[in-house]
């Protein structure tokens, strides 16, 4: 499942730590909304919840960075950009070369009927 | 096996001098990523699933090299993403030869060809070239057909210029020991100097978990690969390395072994897990806790993994750590035998 699109609501159930470390596992850009409305769009690739001022490390839109926030400054995280590592997997793959050889195997044969190999046969 | 013999005084010299000065933790190979961009998509690779502005980035040469100063292992190997498309990828092995590192370049070969007068002949430069199995297994593993050929042809234009080269497998859930062992001899024939075996593991971002290999089958696809070696097979690697993945030696996790440096710092813990990042060596090993990784800590990611990034460090540790496993190591690589 991927959280493409997710747009969590800090709350009594979901706290913002667990938040950021669903968009540290992430493999897409999200945007980050401060607590002062401004916002922050960009690859979150390093937290540490355990430093004596939390915070998370960011490449923006435009690679620049890293972009250091402190955890109390961020009211949420989004989910906004394509998630990079969804529907890329191996079953993917190997679906996507038996139906290319089933196709070609099927063009092959139309190909050979349409030459009348056995022209006995009318 | 087939190290050579300075790289194999300097690595034991080496490993004999952290001993001496009482380091726990010291560094082995440091696997340096320039940039995570590549010129194929493989299924079972998590390294390149990014946004296109991480893609398009990569380090500048002075933090190639500040990362590998600090660290100091002698041995510095340069993944990726692909590194022959790193855009100073020839200073880059210039300047690593320069400092006596045996340097490991992993490519697809696929831009070899067209790249190779970049660099120059040294024993302390190798090729190391993806290669997971004969023609078909390798183009299914790569996600791409032709790409075998490729490399092959990328292996024969390298070798003939008088490189060292060396190839590095993978091997995943439902690979054939007999084709293995005819891929062994398919690539000693093609004249490489020796070749490098892991299982693969289940990265947690990898979209292709359920084919990575579990322990059990690890052993059991590793002792059927490996029973009976073949004189001519060489291995680019520890021979109690390959001993523990058929089952015969009973090894921890070295996750400090083999550190990894990219754009984002360094990796914490290993090559594998991307838990964080620490800004310097230094704060890497100081502050990681060690403790929760490897199979003993009982953390879950490491449950299976038998990978040479965290277990060839322990092998080669253990080589200068006793006369028996140094007597097993000499008597290895003498015989060839496993």
């Amino acid at each position: 499942m991927s959280l493409e699109g997710w747009t969590p609501e800090i709350g009594e159930y979901l706290t913002l730590a667990e938040v950021v470390e669903f968009a540290f596992d992430y493999r897409g850009n999200t945007t980050v909304i401060r607590t002062d409305g401004t916002e922050l769009l960009g690859y979150l690739f390093n937290r540490n919840a355990s430093a004596p001022r939390p915070y998370i490390q960011m490449f923006d839109e435009g690679g620049e960075g890293p972009i250091t926030i402190p955890y109390a400054e961020i009211a949420t995280i989004k989910f906004t950009g394509k998630d990079t590592a969804a529907g890329n997997s191996w079953k993917a793959w190997v679906e996507r070369r038996e139906k290319e050889k089933a196709e070609k195997a099927v063009a092959l044969g139309s190909e050979r009927s349409g030459r009348n190999p056995d022209p006995h046969r009318g | 096996m087939s190290v050579p013999v300075s790289q194999m005084f300097t690595v034991a010299s080496y490993v004999i001098r952290q001993k001496l000065a009482g380091r726990k933790r010291y560094p082995l190979v440091l696997m340096l990523e320039p940039l995570f961009r590549c010129n194929l998509a493989c299924a079972g690779c998590g390294k390149i699933q990014y946004p296109a502005q991480i893609l398009k980035k990569h380090l500048t040469l002075e933090q190639c090299l500040r990362a590998v100063d600090e660290c100091g292992a002698p041995i510095v190997s340069i993944p990726g993403g692909e590194p022959l498309m790193y855009p100073e990828i020839g200073e880059l092995v210039t300047a690593l030869v320069a400092r006596k590192k045996y340097v490991y370049l992993c490519t697809n070969a696929i831009l070899l060809k067209e790249k190779m007068d970049l660099f120059s002949p040294s024993k302390f430069l190798s090729f190391s070239v993806h290669m997971d199995g004969l023609r078909e297994e390798h183009d299914e593993a790569v996600c791409r057909d032709g790409v075998y050929d490729e490399a092959v042809d990328g292996i024969r234009a390298v070798l003939a210029r008088g490189f060292r080269v060396t190839t590095n497998t993978t091997l995943f859930d439902g690979a054939s020991p007999l084709r293995m062992r005819e891929f062994f001899d398919e690539m000693m024939q093609l004249g490489v100097e020796g070749m490098m075996l892991s299982p693969g593991y289940s990265y947690s971002k990898a979209p292709d978990k359920e084919h990575f290999l579990r322990r059990s089958k690890t052993h059991q696809l590793f002792s059927d690969m490996l029973a009976h070696p073949k004189k001519h097979w060489k291995f680019n690697q520890s021979p109690l390395f390959l001993r523990f993945l058929m089952g015969k030696k009973d090894y921890e996790c070295t996750p400090w072994g083999n550190p990894t440096y990219n754009m984002f710092g360094w990796q914490r813990p290993c090559y594998l897990l991307q838990d964080g990042y620490a800004t310097s060596f230094k704060e890497l090993i100081e502050t990681t806790p060690w403790e929760q990784y490897g199979r003993k800590s009982g953390n879950e990611k490491c449950r299976d993994c038998m990978v040479h990034c965290g277990y060839e460090a322990t092998a080669v540790d253990d080589t200068f750590g006793s006369l028996k496993a140094f007597g097993e190591t000499v008597a290895a690589t003498l015989t060839g035998k496993l």
